[in-house]
């Protein structure tokens, strides 16, 4: 009954990306057909022919690699913040949240005319995945630690005290305590990190000149120019540029979403 | 680095003249934005291909980037002094760029070249890459406007194809007989999206009715704006026109869903293969009885960004260009910028013949340094008036003073 | 507040003043006060300067106060953008958390399959958001699209809306496509949220003869309260950021009709590149989010020592 429930909710909502592959699968007139057709007349499978012609293998590659590093940087920076904003309600800790939210107010497009200039003069340019790592990893800390930072709020302190008058470290009960016990919520965090920048565009668009370091979103954007708006194409990108990520997540998220029920503290 | 320059100059020219003699000056690799893109076999990637192996003493890097954001990425390249050689700016922002010394003049070295002459540019063309007496690029092929008629829907409708609306009154009255809403068929299909696409094509109307740019809030402004408003008011063109790119709008009449369409030659590279029925094309309505004919005038033009450190060498790829306008029409979907470079057996011979007529009538958009924000006025008085927010004169008043302010503080 | 920090000390309290923790906590600071500071001041610096965009390497720029503010409330469509802007970011965030709240809460029972289920609503987050304009785009269309199509034959309506191009329903259609683009995110860190409550606290509710609906409000609502102000609080400033749904849907069209201050501000920069005028509407901007912060600060305030 539950199961059916939610089996019917969820189809609605994906009815969009359902939508995405239809598209993608049909001739670029029959696209335009007034009314639409909800499964295409004749199967128009550009797939293999879009991933070649365009070369998403690098693409894809470059977007993985910038999502990755920027993941990365973003954890290693942000999960003590999270930590430490959880433990503290000082002038410093609070002004510290303060600073982090206010500081990605104004979305990437407004900002990456200021960053491109700093990062030009500082020679970034050079390195340009770095450089949209660096800019992404700007954006994704405050998400991060807004995000992980009840996590840690909702360890116990008791078990930390414990450990502390057992004689551990501060790091070590970081480390070995409060990191372990608010994993689920790291990691949920973690996850939605990498997925929000493996959509990036702005930056990846503005401070890589190279179409070989380019990612997959720009790719993309090649399609919806002036001129030549191949829908069926857009769709087939957008499909082929999905599809990975969504069968490994759904091969993974028992384990990573499931874990959410589970319940990590009694 | 001057020597360098000047060595592989004289080493280009030399292979050039002997076709493939080997080089050994030091390779210059220029880098070229481009709007094109580099997996269909567009103009920029190819010319810069053919461009190498003819000068191995040259290497061009060309990046696509997006027609929305070409412009302003170039502006900021340039200001901080990381742009590429070569950019391609669609041709009412030349002035933008020149007025404010961020193109080369390429006047003294036009006047130098043995392959350019500046006196085989149509007018038109030649007016959108000039800035106060000096050319600031080149422009890399045309495009204009035209209306194209699904034929097989004229004769349902009765209607002759070979005799195609001529002016607005009979676009009006075939485009009521031509929509079929049970057939989910309208009987025109433009653009009135608000960005520049949609400047383009309403630009057309007002200058033929005696109105132009600078002078939208006239009778000629007003009776455009009304005739444009009764056509998406009286669902003969769908509301749609108003987010839909030309592209967009093509593609319904494509599909069928269109029984006319306003569009340029790019239609004939690609989309207007789908068409499952026959088709034509003819002039643009005029106003009236009389009235004048007008057309835009489209398509990027080549600049050469001041901070070159190379631009003898992206002139010379200007000049290869230029050499092949001939190429324009059967290769890249565009009309030839000069005269005299008809290809031999044009592609859809008709519509070619349409198009280089309706060249004659294409008007420059400007050229005015302020571009961006006349073009945005104009966009916000057509859109104001067919959302009925405002009638087409006080949005089209509105839209004049916004450009005027504009024209002021674009000059001092 | 002193007692309330007393009763703070009172506690082995170890974690008061620590190097380690100021380390911790100072690496972020410092990383986003150089990636994104700077840009920041940059920003409020053009607000009141006269900037040509050919030169924007330069700090040296002519000084004009308040011009770029006054000329950006003088124009005529500053009330209309302010209103939209206000709109979409109410109706985005209330409905967000509603319906997140609503399905965290659903797949929080233990049916087969809830996990899986679950996962699969996340599908939207990994979207790029040029990908979901595009698709929403398209579902949206007045004449073929999807949207209407369903509607009609479900015989909901007659004529057909045109979702971006009436002035009337483009703000809506781009309220609709945020909402289903933050659903998910909302649903997974309420999850996360509902999760971490102890079971026995409703096993004892129970006990004590509490229905669902008294457990919810008893305990459900107030052990979300640290999660509810995050979401809600990331909400606001995630959808006063939202520009590649805007840019891919209606470019703020027809006629500023769904526009907002994100995207005015990129087109006032960047499309007509009055770039001190779009400075300005950023720095208005930063000041609403810097109020929404403090609101969520001082309520992690409250709960850090709750």
């Amino acid at each position: 009954m539950d199961t059916g429930l939610a089996l019917l909710l969820a189809a609605a909502y994906l009815f969009p990306l359902y939508w995405m592959y239809v598209t993608a699968l049909k001739e670029p007139r029959e696209i335009f057909l007034n009314p639409p057709s909800f499964w295409p007349h004749r199967l128009h499978a550009e797939f293999v022919q879009v991933f070649v012609e365009h070369g998403m293998a690098h693409y894809l590659w470059n977007s993985c690699l910038i999502a990755a590093g920027a993941t990365l940087l973003t954890v290693l920076l942000g999960t003590g913040g999270a930590f430490v904003l959880s433990r503290r309600n000082d002038r410093m800790a609070l002004g510290a949240l303060f600073l982090v939210l206010l500081l990605q107010a104004l979305p990437p497009s407004l900002l990456v005319t200021p960053i491109f200039v700093a990062f030009n003069q500082l020679g970034l340019l050079a390195t340009p995945r770095l450089a949209v790592v660096l800019a992404q990893t700007g954006r994704m800390l405050p998400l991060f630690i807004v995000l992980t930072r009840p996590s840690f709020a909702q360890v116990p302190r008791e078990l930390e005290d414990a450990a502390r008058m057992d004689g551990a470290s501060r790091s070590k009960v970081f480390l070995l305590i409060a990191v372990p016990l608010a994993r689920n919520g790291i990691l949920v965090s973690t996850i939605l990190v990498f997925l929000q920048s493996l959509g990036e565009y702005v930056y990846s668009r503005s401070l890589i000149s190279s179409d070989q370091l380019q990612t997959a979103t720009v790719g993309l954007r090649g399609f919806l120019g002036t001129n030549t708006t191949d829908w069926s194409g857009i769709m087939t990108y957008a499909a082929i540029y999905v599809t990975p990520i969504l069968v490994l997540f759904a091969l993974l998220q028992t384990r990573i979403v499931g874990g959410l029920t589970a319940g990590a503290l009694k | 680095m001057y020597r360098s320059t000047t060595a592989s100059l004289a080493a280009g020219l030399v292979a050039l003249a002997l076709q493939s003699s080997p080089v050994r000056a030091e390779p210059v690799t220029l880098t070229f934005w481009t709007i094109d893109k580099p997996d269909q076999a567009q103009q920029s990637y190819v010319l810069a291909h053919e461009f190498e192996t003819k000068n191995p003493d040259i290497r061009i890097a060309v990046k696509h980037v997006d027609f929305a954001d070409i412009s302003n990425d170039a502006i900021r390249a340039v200001a901080t002094g990381s742009g590429p050689d070569l950019v391609s700016i669609d041709n009412p922002e030349v002035a933008l760029f020149a007025s404010h010394g961020a193109f080369v003049d390429l006047t003294p070295m036009i006047k130098a070249s043995k392959i350019i002459d500046p006196a085989r540019f149509f007018p038109g063309p030649l007016a959108s890459v000039t800035w106060k007496g000096g050319i600031y690029a080149l422009p890399r092929g045309s495009n204009t406007l035209a209306l194209y008629l699904n034929d097989d829907a004229f004769r349902r409708a009765k209607l002759d194809p070979a005799r195609p609306p001529a002016t607005w009154a009979e676009l009006r009255a075939d485009a009521a007989k031509l929509t079929d809403p049970a057939a989910n068929r309208y009987g025109l299909a433009f653009s009135a999206i608000a960005d520049e696409e949609g400047t383009f094509q309403f630009l057309p109307w007002i200058q033929s009715a005696g109105g132009d740019w600078n002078k939208v809030n006239g009778a000629a402004g007003v009776s455009a704006l009304t005739f444009w408003q009764g056509l998406i008011d009286d669902k003969l063109a769908s509301r749609d026109t108003l987010v839909r790119a030309q592209t967009d709008s093509f593609q319904t009449f494509v599909a069928g869903n269109a029984a006319m369409a306003i569009s340029g030659p790019w239609e004939l590279s690609g989309p207007i293969a789908g068409a499952r029925f026959a088709w034509s094309t003819a002039l643009l309505p005029v106003a009236g009885p009389g009235a004048p004919h007008a057309s835009a005038l489209g398509e990027h033009t080549f600049g050469i960004l001041h901070t070159s450190a190379h631009p003898a060498a992206a002139f010379r790829f200007l000049e290869y260009v230029y050499s092949q306008e001939g190429r324009d029409w059967n290769e890249f979907g565009m009309l030839p910028s000069i005269r005299n470079a008809d290809p031999k057996n044009p592609a859809h011979p008709k519509a070619y013949a349409t198009f280089i007529e309706e060249m004659r009538y294409a008007r420059v958009r400007g050229p005015s340094p302020a571009w961006p924000s006349i073009s945005k006025a104009i966009q916000s008085a057509y859109q104001g008036a067919l959302t009925h927010q405002a009638t087409p004169q006080q949005a089209l008043d509105a839209g004049q003073s916004a450009i005027d302010s504009a024209r002021e503080e674009a000059s001092p | 507040m002193s007692a309330r920090r007393r009763s703070g000390q009172d506690r082995p309290g170890f974690l008061h003043r620590s190097g380690f923790e100021t380390a911790l906590l100072a690496a972020p600071v410092l990383f986003l006060v150089a990636v994104s500071a700077l840009p920041v001041l940059y920003t409020i610096a053009m607000s009141v300067q006269s900037v040509d965009m050919f030169d924007i390497l330069s700090l040296h720029r002519p000084f004009v106060g308040l011009r770029n503010y006054i000329h950006l409330f003088h124009n005529p469509a500053a009330g209309r953008i302010a209103l939209n802007t206000l709109l979409f970011t109410t109706c985005s965030v209330v409905a967000q958390v509603t319906i997140g709240f609503a399905l965290a809460v659903f797949f929080q029972r233990r049916f087969p399959g809830a996990a899986t289920i679950r996962g699969v609503f996340l599908a939207a987050w990994i979207m790029p958001g040029l990908v979901v304009g595009a698709i929403w785009k398209w579902m949206f269309a007045g004449d073929s699209g999807v949207v209407n199509a369903i509607l009609a034959a479900s015989g909901l309506i007659h004529a057909h809306p045109f979702w971006l191009s009436d002035p009337h329903l483009a703000l809506p259609a781009v309220i609709i496509a945020n909402i289903w683009l933050g659903v998910p995110f909302n649903m997974i860190l309420l999850s996360v949220g509902l999760a971490a409550i102890p079971r026995d606290l409703y096993e004892a509710a129970a006990m004590d003869g509490a229905g669902s609906i008294r457990s919810f409000v008893s305990i459900t609502l107030p052990m979300m309260r640290a999660t509810i102000a995050a979401v809600v609080s990331l909400g606001i400033i995630f959808t006063l950021q939202q520009y590649d749904l805007i840019s891919g849907l209606t470019e703020g069209g027809p006629a500023n009709a769904s526009n907002v201050a994100q995207y005015w501000s990129w087109q006032l920069s960047f499309q007509t590149y009055q770039i001190g005028q779009g400075s300005a509407l950023a720095v208005l901007m930063l000041a609403v989010t810097a109020l929404v912060a403090s609101i969520y600060v001082s309520s992690t305030r409250r709960e850090v020592v709750a």
